[in-house]
């Protein structure tokens, strides 16, 4: 790999802003659309919306009003950035539909960083949470036949399975054992970082995403799993943002967000199958190496450290959306019944979880379960996209 | 050799006594049907049309003998509303005479199906956001059963499984032309409602 985001020069910031028209963007036919391009279109809009309100957060922490304007100015430009990617979603969609396309982002995302992430502990945080990912698309898709009548393939279209996944009512722990240990960020591999940040920012935008949406509903049992999930997604926020050293400076964090955006464009640029789709990250990507400049320069006043000292030598192997169907059966077959305590992971239902599940369930059936009544109820069956078999664990085949 | 099979919105379990979560079903069996007829070709390409054109025809019917009714009456700004709803559904209609006149061979059949998809998918989530939201909002579950009445028995004009090997001429003598069926549909949703013709 040649390119280098800290040698490249980009788009000078002054020549960044863009007008309505080249706001304007043609969005994506969702019933032609390559699943991944959506997907990329996703994350990226999980990426700009983490820039935005870190660079907010770190305004409201910064007292030098030059600085504050320098931040204010790039901040403009990456809003400019959120609004063009995730505008590129189409409005025919359904709020369901575009739930079902975060869901497939959640598990194929997660489950090819878990493959990729160097770290044993990391590793593992990515295993566990995508098992739980992958058992919301399963329960979304049930819904989403029942308003839409439509199967959730005509969205994934066979490059991700749909069935259960660990059952989402065992998602609701108590909040203490959602927080993770961190990396040390003196010894970790710089590329760990990149993926603590990338599946931190995608799960917050899930999180945002369903506890705006989620209202939108008329339909009870929509609302109802809307909160249920919804408050998952608090969990794993929690989750992942505690995998992320605290110690980092704030400027460290900045440059941090400015390389992985310069890395996640640079990926899905060259994969990208719609070409209108790849000019933009083509353009965003020349547009963030003048970003990671600007905070390289901000780190080296304030911090007094070189960025290299912090970053990786070279960017890493790109970022790929590919179907993970062999490692998320794997993990099906040895991970289903993992609960956290503490740091770590259990096998048992401690006394701690159990508490929680009895609180939070009230002796009743969560929305999770009663979706799956309901579907039952209208159709007869469950909706399952097994395209490699059936399920690996023996206790979660259907009618067994 | 996945076989495609498009179901209807009759098809579930559900008590259907909702209309607006019927058209709603509905809308999805419309876009099913869109997919299987781009996923086919010979004859299996005509009969999914066949039976597209017949689900658009009633669907559509339906919906103005039942829902813009009601929504020009009921809703603030309805008259407005509705007026949108209809002018696309005009267009669409005059799409589908054209694509059902011509041969699925043509080269021109498939774009000018994508094209209608299009119009026809913006049409549906329209109904959805401007109109569909305010019958629930101001209807009382009896009017939204006594609708959905009405929307069944529209739908039980329009068969929509495959009828392997029979799409042919005698299939469509059957059924007879689209108008002739928009007529009839008309027909039977009046009687399912209680009004006369």
């Amino acid at each position: 790999m040649t390119f280098n985001p800290l040698e490249q020069r980009g788009i000078p910031l002054d020549r960044q802003l863009r007008n309505w028209r080249e706001l304007n963007v043609e969005p994506i036919d969702p019933d032609h659309c390559d699943p991944y391009t959506r997907c990329r279109i996703i994350t990226m809009n999980g990426i700009e919306v983490e820039a935005i309100m870190f660079s907010h957060q770190l305004a409201r922490n910064t007292a030098d009003p030059e600085i504050k304007r320098q931040l204010a100015r790039t901040r403009y430009i990456e809003a400019q950035q959120q609004k063009a990617v995730n505008w590129l979603l189409p409005g025919v969609s359904s709020v369901l539909e575009t739930t079902i396309a975060y869901e497939q982002v959640a598990v194929d995302l997660t489950a090819w960083i878990a493959r990729m992430e160097p770290d044993p502990y990391l590793q593992q945080a990515y295993q566990f949470g995508v098992l739980e990912d992958f058992d919301h698309l399963y329960r979304y898709a049930n819904l989403y036949e029942m308003i839409e009548h439509r199967k959730a393939e005509s969205i994934v279209d066979g490059l991700t399975e749909v069935m259960p996944g660990r059952p989402t009512k065992f998602h609701h722990r108590n909040p203490v054992d959602n927080v993770r240990d961190p990396y040390d960020r003196t010894r970790t591999d710089p590329l760990s970082k990149l993926h603590a940040l990338t599946v931190l920012s995608a799960e917050q935008q899930t999180m945002n995403f369903y506890m705006n949406t989620g209202p939108t509903y008329m339909e009870p049992i929509a609302r109802q799993l809307y909160q249920e999930i919804g408050l998952i997604e608090e969990e794993h926020v929690t989750h992942y943002e505690s995998l992320v050293d605290p110690g980092e400076t704030w400027w460290e964090q900045l440059v941090n967000h400015e390389y992985n955006e310069c890395y996640l464009y640079y990926s899905f640029m060259e994969q990208e199958s719609d070409p209108k789709v790849k000019a933009i990250w083509d353009l965003h990507l020349n547009m963030e190496l003048e970003h990671l400049h600007i905070a390289c320069d901000l780190m080296r006043r304030h911090d007094g450290r070189e960025p290299q000292e912090v970053l990786a030598p070279r960017l890493p192997n790109v970022l790929t959306f590919e179907p993970n169907k062999a490692y998320v059966r794997e993990l099906l077959d040895t991970q289903m019944d993992l609960t956290t305590l503490g740091a770590g992971y259990v096998r048992d239902a401690h006394e701690r979880f159990e508490q929680m599940q009895e609180q939070i369930h009230g002796g009743e059936q969560p929305p999770s379960e009663r979706v799956m009544t309901q579907h039952d109820q209208m159709f007869g069956r469950e909706y399952r996209l097994e395209t490699e078999g059936e399920h690996p664990d023996p206790a979660m085949r259907e009618n067994t | 050799m996945t076989e495609i099979h498009t179901h209807r919105a009759g098809d579930d379990h559900a008590a259907d006594n909702d209309v607006v979560a019927l058209l709603m079903r509905q809308h999805g069996d419309i876009r099913n049907l869109f997919d299987e007829v781009e996923q086919s070709t010979g004859d299996r390409r005509k009969d999914a049309f066949r039976r597209l054109v017949r689900l658009l025809a009633v669907h559509e019917t339906a919906e103005e003998e039942v829902v813009h009714p009601f929504a020009r009456r009921s809703l603030p700004g309805g008259e407005q509303v509705v007026e949108d709803r209809l002018a696309e559904e005009r267009a669409a209609k005059e799409a589908l005479s054209a694509l059902d006149d011509m041969d699925i061979d043509d080269p021109k059949f498939l774009p000018r199906l994508l094209a209608l998809r299009e119009d026809v998918q913006a049409h549906a989530r329209a109904e959805e956001r401007y109109e569909f939201t305010h019958i629930r909002r101001s209807t009382d579950a009896a009017k939204l059963a006594l609708m959905a009445k009405g929307v069944k028995a529209a739908e039980a004009m329009a068969p929509t499984r495959p009828h392997p090997g029979v799409e042919s001429a005698a299939a469509n003598v059957a059924l007879g032309p689209v108008a002739a069926l928009m007529d009839r549909t008309k027909d039977a949703v009046r009687k399912a409602m209680g009004h006369d013709g």
